[in-house]
């Protein structure tokens, strides 16, 4: 099964649960959250995941997908982006464009889309469909969300605009780190000042750029809700 | 097959509609229609309407809350909303606001 | 996973050559130069890592591991190899991309979706 198969960016974190969509459920709505997501039910809507969504052999999916890592064994109708990565497995179907800086497609996979690789190690072509910019040579420095956000919103308005939809949906946490990307360039000194704005204006002022890192990673997160304060930051 | 768990930084804005069990331990607003067991943990949030054959709360529900077989409200959950079960047990601690209706 | 090294009889264009133009075969071809126009094989086609294609190809399969700009049809399958760059649309029934491609441009497989989940679509 989809489950057991870690993905080969090898970045599935621990959390503090899996989240399963069984095989007999059906979510009709939105699904947000930062822990992996497993959907071997059925899902129309729309997913919005600060990690990894796996969608088993089983899982159908009919949603807009905006997530870390997604890995698909089973059905999508949608689009997919990914901050990191997009993966479709042997038997997986995907119906709709993709976004993300690296996309596997596996033999036995079957999609119809268009693709926007929205960063990369390398060169870019040169006869670019998209336009991207690349204004830096700095291409080792993409690994955080930052850059990758700031790079992915300028390569297709329609993912940007989904993207800052989904930003103001997000946690606190999540919208600070996308927020510097509709003017930001991958120049550090240009973001460390648009951050810090953004910041403000979240009210959040927990995350600093040295700490920022490390926030993402261990996020002080219980297992309390406070239902209350997600739902004034959400709105 | 693994149950259907929604963990505990999950939000799902919307229905939840099946025939498998389902854990909540993250939040759930909208509506759950399920013909088996909802099983609300410490950390689970419904601010839901809810239809199921049972549904066991230890977590927080804001909803109305129909059972086709039986209601358990464990200590320290949080209800409001109302009931309508065959079986109801509230236990102590447990705190309640809403009509309770055991005709079925 | 097929290296670049072609079968000892495969055609090659060799890494200073540079064809403008229509190029059409029923063999297997390695291209380690240049090609710019157009491209029709009945054949295996490779881009080597050195490879650069500005050109519409019309191949049997494809194996790209250097650069392609132009669309890319296959009747059978279209590999696009770690390093490659390949910007353009591809159609072909199997499309494998490896994980350090470069891609942009639009795919087209057969997808047989779930009854039900087809209609309503508009594509």
């Amino acid at each position: 099964m989809a489950s057991s198969r870690q993905h080969s960016s090898g970045t599935v974190p621990a959390t503090d649960g899996l989240t399963v969509i069984g095989q007999g459920i059906h979510v009709h709505g939105r699904i947000h959250g930062e822990e992996d997501l497993r959907i071997e039910g059925r899902v129309e809507g729309g997913i919005s995941l600060t990690e990894t969504v796996y969608i088993a052999e089983s899982g159908v999916v009919v949603a807009t997908i905006d997530a870390r890592d997604v890995v698909v064994s089973g059905v999508v109708v949608g689009n997919v982006s990914a901050t990191n990565s997009v993966s479709l497995e042997p038997g997986a179907k995907l119906v709709g464009d993709i976004s993300a800086p690296r996309l596997i497609i596996a033999d036995g996979a079957a999609f119809r889309g268009n693709v926007a690789m929205t960063e990369g190690g390398s060169a870019p072509p040169k006869r670019a469909r998209t336009t991207t910019s690349r204004s830096s040579s700095s291409s080792t420095s993409t690994k955080t969300k930052t850059t990758k956000a700031s790079r992915s919103s300028s390569s297709s308005s329609s993912t940007s605009q989904s993207r800052a939809s989904t930003a103001k949906r997000s946690t606190p946490r999540v919208a600070a780190i996308r927020a510097p990307k509709s003017t930001a360039r991958p120049d550090d000194e240009v973001t460390v000042i648009v951050k810090h704005a953004a910041l403000s204006e979240e009210e959040e002022p927990k995350a600093s750029k040295s700490t920022k890192k490390k926030a993402k990673k261990s996020p002080p997160r219980g297992r309390v809700p406070k239902p209350g304060k997600r739902r004034v930051n959400r709105r | 097959m693994a149950n259907t768990v929604i963990g505990s930084t999950i939000v799902i804005d919307g229905e939840i509609t099946g025939d498998e069990d389902l854990v909540v331990q993250g939040t759930v607003k909208g509506r759950v229609g399920l013909r088996e067991n909802i099983m609300v943990e410490e950390s689970g949030v419904l601010e839901a309407n809810v239809e199921t054959a049972t549904i066991t709360i230890h977590g927080t529900v804001t909803g109305d809350i129909q059972a086709a077989e039986r209601a358990e409200l464990k200590s320290n959950c949080r209800v409001v909303g109302d009931i309508r079960a065959p079986r109801i047990l509230i236990a102590d601690g447990a705190s309640f606001k809403g009509n309770v209706d055991m005709d079925g | 996973m097929a290296s670049t090294a072609p079968r000892p009889e495969a055609c090659t264009l060799g890494q200073q050559i540079t064809v403008r133009g229509t190029l059409t075969g029923e063999e297997d071809l390695l291209v380690e130069g240049r090609v710019e126009g157009s491209v029709s094989l009945a054949g295996h086609l490779i881009v080597a890592e050195s490879g650069v294609l500005e050109a519409d190809l019309d191949v049997q399969s494809i194996e790209v591991h250097g650069e392609v700009r132009g669309d890319i049809v296959a009747s059978q399958s279209i590999t696009i190899d770690k390093g490659a760059h390949v910007a353009g649309n591809v159609r072909a029934p199997r499309v494998i991309i490896h994980d350090g491609a470069q891609f942009q441009g639009a795919v087209e497989m057969d997808v047989d979706l779930p009854e039900g989940l087809a209609r309503g679509l508009t594509r």
